[in-house]
């Protein structure tokens, strides 16, 4: 069910939903966060659906923050207002979602705006499906939040991005980019559990041109696994393609995605026999999902975009990645 | 110090660099492996352990050098096998289907046919556990899961002994995986560990106890060590008593074989039912390590007292024909495959005494049975009432005692119990109401089935989560007395089919001036 509510108020918001909840017999206690989207009118609907997933794991309160974009004749083009829409039901996964669309001088104050219609005493997840704040915790709705979740590679300009949240980094700010690597990160860390347990001297990474999570995965190996790691760019790779890692006897254990079948990595390591096994590129929702599942600082992401950046880019990482980009 | 092995190449205390103890995002993925399933055609196999792995595979969690070996008698091929394990996941998986996951999971799987009396069969499976490790690069590191009835555990032992399959080599393990009954009494119990460490090492032994898997057995930990609020109260300063259910709306139903003879307290409470109860009544363990657990539960165990007047502090009863809800069903002595003259229970309640500071003087009641009101097992601790209540008598008749219940199944969660005033009447009236957490609707809907844990847990090798035998010993003094004195009984008081059990249980407990929740 989804109820639109033009020109209201917040305290308004909060009695419908009171009210719906009433009528479908429901108690809104359970909630264990509130999410904060913010976003704009074109990426609305699509982060919703994500969030929508994300709830059945981790019931909440979505709360979407679209600036209004309703056409407005002459006189009325500066006045401040409000349009909600209070979503529950079918629409709105295990949880309820409020989508507020200010206007004016509203859009200064998201902050106070949010606030009567957050859970009470729950953590607050701000999100950020594609442009993100140079520094999401000054920004208002960062602030109040326990943890923020920026997406650099789905914003105009990803190195731009991850560079701004770099220099403004934060333990409770973490990018999906990093969610994106959980998966090969668990396959190589297992890959490493396997005697016989010798150095690692050497990797290498290999995958899509400007595809920032590659980097990550280099830093990552690099801060972790103390050796130097190199990048090399496929042209016909989507996302990440192999990663090599080079044993102190000259073993070469790797991981590589199949070019005809996506969805399958090869791992080969030394005097065994090649294994596949499936690897789907993950779904933002699944990202999401993992997020909302931790509310704690990633400590090893914050290692891995400082220290770990700074090795895979030693000199002035900028200005390189920029002419990369060229 | 660094110590390294002969090879000089790996030190012993070898940390994987890329996992870090902050790390918290990593799964951990069981290393190269397979498991052979011993009786692979029978119920658990295809509801639960067929499934069970199918899911870890989709949750990425198994590695890619992966071995699943059915050993079973049928003349089937390796694609008909295929096809029954295929069938059986997509009946029962929790997680969606997924082609791809299936395809590299059928890669790794393997039949043999034969007896187990049949020590060809035996070297046939040695040939194919060697062949994963060579096609597979499963490495040597192989599991036995016995889903067959425990009489069988002996010779399947002393096959995989006699084909070299019990010890592994250096690098590798070998692990076996035994499901409940261990024994029958003290005496078989030990009798069947002695089969089974001739074998297998100690530690190589993983007994399952689906109970432990359960995500609210580790709620029931976080609940009680990781809050300030339980701990002040969890004594006999504060508790009354403590009532452990475990209630089945099923009847025997296709394990008379098995059940008959053995009855309701060997089958649930010597295992489940102790187990929670130790949970329930345990100090703080140092840490949560397997054996920091043991050592509680241990002491705990140890620390039972049996009541003096068995015939007053126990019941037994045998379900009677009767509705089942809105089902009419048989009595337990007309059920297929069971003897007319059964004196088996169907229904056993006990009081235990724990003798320690914490605990003297506060009944623990154990119940569990078949062919109850409902399926539902549940852990409540019974306060004792305010000394004083500062109302008029009338306010308070509707108020009940406090407490604290954990509900294992369904709805896993905790609830509350406390008195309320009735809002809006006149005169002050209290009543008892409930406050609820429940596991799904404060965190996901999907927590992973119990074998997804325990499999993986053995295939990591991984084992705080297992009974071991000295918790399995302790079972039995407790339980032995009470079936001695119940075998000199004859027929269990019977019950109607879809009540809560017999009379006697309800007197029992009438007899200490309390009464039976209804779950």
């Amino acid at each position: 069910m989804i109820i639109t509510m033009r020109d209201t108020e917040t305290n308004e918001i909060s009695n419908k939903i009171d009210e719906l909840h009433e009528e479908r017999g429901e108690v809104a206690l359970g909630r264990v966060l509130t999410l904060l989207i913010v976003t704009d009118e074109d990426h609305l609907e699509n982060s919703l659906a994500l969030a929508n997933d994300a709830s059945r794991d981790h019931p909440c309160r979505v709360i979407a923050i679209a600036p209004s974009s309703r056409r407005m004749g002459e006189p009325e083009e500066d006045r401040t207002y409000l349009d909600a829409e209070v979503r529950i039901g079918a629409d709105a996964g295990a949880g309820e979602i409020i989508v507020l669309r200010p206007r004016g001088g509203l859009i200064h104050h998201l902050d106070t705006l949010v606030t009567p219609l957050l859970v009470p005493d729950a953590p607050i997840v701000a999100w950020w499906p594609t442009e993100a704040p140079a520094n999401p915790s000054k920004d208002l709705v960062g602030a109040m939040a326990q943890s923020r979740i920026t997406d650099a590679m789905r914003s105009v300009n990803p190195m731009r991005t991850i560079e701004d949240l770099r220099r403004n980094r934060s333990p409770k700010n973490v990018d999906m980019s990093w969610t994106r690597l959980t998966r090969w990160r668990a396959l190589l860390a297992a890959m490493l559990d396997q005697p016989p347990h010798m150095r690692i001297t050497a990797a290498n990474v290999v995958g899509e041109a400007d595809y920032l999570p590659k980097d990550l995965l280099a830093a990552w190996l690099a801060v972790s696994l103390d050796i130097p790691v190199s990048i090399e760019t496929d042209d016909d790779a989507t996302a990440i393609c192999a990663v090599n890692l080079t044993r102190e006897d000259g073993g070469v254990l790797s991981l590589v995605r199949c070019h005809d079948h996506d969805d399958i990595v090869t791992i080969s390591v030394p005097e065994q026999s090649a294994q596949t096994i499936p690897l789907p590129m993950r779904s933002l929702g699944d990202c999401l999902s993992e997020e909302l599942g931790r509310l704690y600082p990633d400590e090893i992401y914050a290692r891995v975009i400082t220290d770990g950046w700074r090795r895979i880019h030693p000199d002035g990482a900028r200005d390189r990645l920029q002419e990369d980009m060229r | 110090m660094t110590q390294t092995t002969e090879q000089g190449a790996a030190p012993l205390d070898w940390v994987n660099p890329l996992r870090d103890p902050r790390d918290l995002r990593l799964p951990r993925i069981a290393g190269p492996c397979s498991i052979v399933i011993f009786g692979v055609t029978g119920d658990l196999s295809r509801k639960k352990l067929l499934p069970a792995i199918y899911d870890l595979a989709n949750r990425g969690l198994l590695p890619p050098s992966f071995g699943l070996t059915g050993f079973a008698r049928r003349d089937w091929t390796e694609d008909h096998f295929k096809e029954f394990v295929k069938e059986n996941v997509q009946a029962h998986c929790r997680t969606q289907f997924n082609d791809a996951t299936w395809d590299q999971l059928a890669r790794g799987i393997r039949f043999v046919r034969g007896t187990f009396e049949d020590p060809d069969a035996f070297a046939r499976l040695s040939d194919t556990v060697a062949e994963l490790d060579r096609d597979r690069g499963t490495r040597g590191n192989h599991a036995f899961y016995m889903s067959v009835p425990p009489r069988d555990f002996p010779i399947v032992a002393r096959q995989l002994a006699n084909c070299g399959l019990a010890k592994s080599g250096e690098d590798a393990w070998r692990r076996v995986i035994i499901e409940k009954p261990f024994g029958h009494d003290l005496a078989s119990a030990q009798q069947l560990d002695e089969v089974i460490s001739e074998v297998f090492d100690p530690d190589s032994v993983f007994r399952i106890d689906h109970y432990l898997g359960k995500e609210t057995v580790q709620n029931l930990l976080a609940l009680r060590f990781a809050n300030t609020m339980y701990e002040p109260i969890w004594n006999a300063n504060y508790v009354d008593h403590v009532q452990i259910t475990m209630a089945e709306d099923i009847g025997v139903a296709g394990r008379a074989g098995y059940y008959d003879g053995i009855g309701a307290a060997r089958d649930v409470i010597q295992n489940h039912l102790l187990q929670l109860m130790a949970l329930t009544a345990m100090e703080e363990p140092v840490s949560f390590s397997a054996r920091d657990l043991m050592a509680e539960k241990t002491k705990v165990l140890s620390a039972v007292r049996l009541p003096r007047d068995l015939a007053a502090h126990t019941a037994r009863g045998q379900y009677s024909a009767g509705w089942q809800g809105s089902e009419p069903v048989c009595g337990y002595l007309e059920e297929k495959g069971i003897d007319p003259d059964s004196t088996t229970e169907t229904y056993a309640a006990i009081r235990l005494d724990i003798d320690t500071r914490r605990w003297a003087g506060v009944p623990f009641y154990l119940r569990t049975g078949k062919r109850l009101g409902r399926r539902v097992t549940e852990i409540a601790l019974v306060f004792k009432r305010a000394p004083h209540l500062p109302f008029e008598s009338t306010a308070t008749q509707e108020l009940g005692k406090n407490a604290i219940v954990i509900r294992v199944q369904p709805y896993e969660g905790v609830t509350i119990r406390f008195g309320s005033k009735v809002p809006g009447v006149t005169s002050m009236e209290v009543r008892d109401v409930s406050m609820d957490f429940s596991y799904g609707r404060s965190f996901t809907e999907a927590s992973p089935e119990a074998y997804e844990r325990l499999i993986l847990d053995v295939l990591l090798g991984d084992p705080p989560l297992f009974p071991t035998t000295k918790e399995v010993d302790l079972s039995w003094r407790i339980l032995d007395p009470i079936e001695d004195f119940w075998s000199t009984l004859g027929q269990p008081q019977p019950y109607r089919a879809g009540t809560w059990g017999p009379q006697e249980a309800v007197e029992m407990l009438a007899r200490d001036g309390h009464r039976w929740r209804m779950p």
